[in-house]
């Protein structure tokens, strides 16, 4: 089966420190190669506001992960983790395969046209009299 | 022929009334538009096509933004000029957003 890709967001309480966070990743990671997938990549966005409260707090540290798996219980254990720790406080997960395929289909469409109706050199010297016509005539 | 029929349906009636409005507004449009327009407004046009914009994070608060009012309500593409597709993104990337706590549902206070 085809690897999916996800965007896994979760945040902390403020008062999290650094070192517990770390751990709560390695203990995703861990889970994530438990189960087949991979996590690809981890940004700790810091403390920053959120747009509205949660668990009472207005800021939050936020983690960003994106992650592979082939398997969808990957995600389901996941969740039950990050549900059952205490610190985080709110988390997402987000399937983004399906839109990237669409992307790249968008981008490759994109290129196609643009190889087949290269810009001419003799459509650029016929465009410039037009304006001058009508420039002339008001 | 007098009595058309008996029992005309009740939309009938009302279909008769709406038959004559239409060309009140009708001939209305017609007669301006003869002219040159008068009010020439500048065409919108879609930021994420000018940009060629395949897919709107939802991670890019300050992309979203603009598109966002003060409150939190996403703004019609009638006043941001965004073509249909990519409004239909954008709605989906606010969505996450804001279930991330990254744009708000409703402004508290």
């Amino acid at each position: 089966m085809a690897d999916r890709l996800y965007d896994l967001i979760f945040i902390c309480m403020p008062t999290t420190p650094e070192e517990e966070v770390t751990k709560i990743v390695s203990t995703l990671e861990q889970t994530a190669s438990e189960h087949g997938g991979k996590v690809e990549k981890v940004e700790k966005w810091g403390t920053r506001k959120m747009a509205y409260r949660v668990a009472k707090q207005r800021e939050g540290f936020y983690v960003y992960l994106a992650l592979h798996s082939t398997q969808g219980s990957l995600i389901k254990e996941l969740e039950r983790r990050l549900k059952v720790t205490d610190a985080v406080i709110k988390y997402m997960t987000v399937r983004l395969d399906e839109e990237i395929k669409r992307q790249q289909k968008l981008v490759a469409h994109r290129e196609h046209r643009a190889r087949r109706r290269p810009r001419k050199p003799a459509a650029a010297p016929a465009a410039p009299p037009a304006p001058e016509q009508q420039a002339a005539a008001s | 022929m007098s009595e058309q029929q008996p029992v005309p349906r009740p939309s009938g009636p009302s279909g008769g009334s709406r038959e004559g409005r239409p060309s009140g507004p009708g001939g209305g449009p017609s007669g301006p538009r003869r002219g040159k327009r008068q009010y020439f407004r500048k065409k919108k046009v879609c930021r994420f096509c000018v940009e060629k914009v395949d897919f709107i994070d939802y991670k890019k608060v300050e992309m979203l933004q603009p598109f966002v009012q003060e409150r939190g309500k996403i703004l019609p593409r009638r006043m941001t000029g965004t073509c249909s597709k990519h409004q239909r993104w954008l709605g989906v990337a606010v969505k996450r957003a804001r279930n991330i706590a990254l744009l708000p549902f409703a402004t508290e206070l």
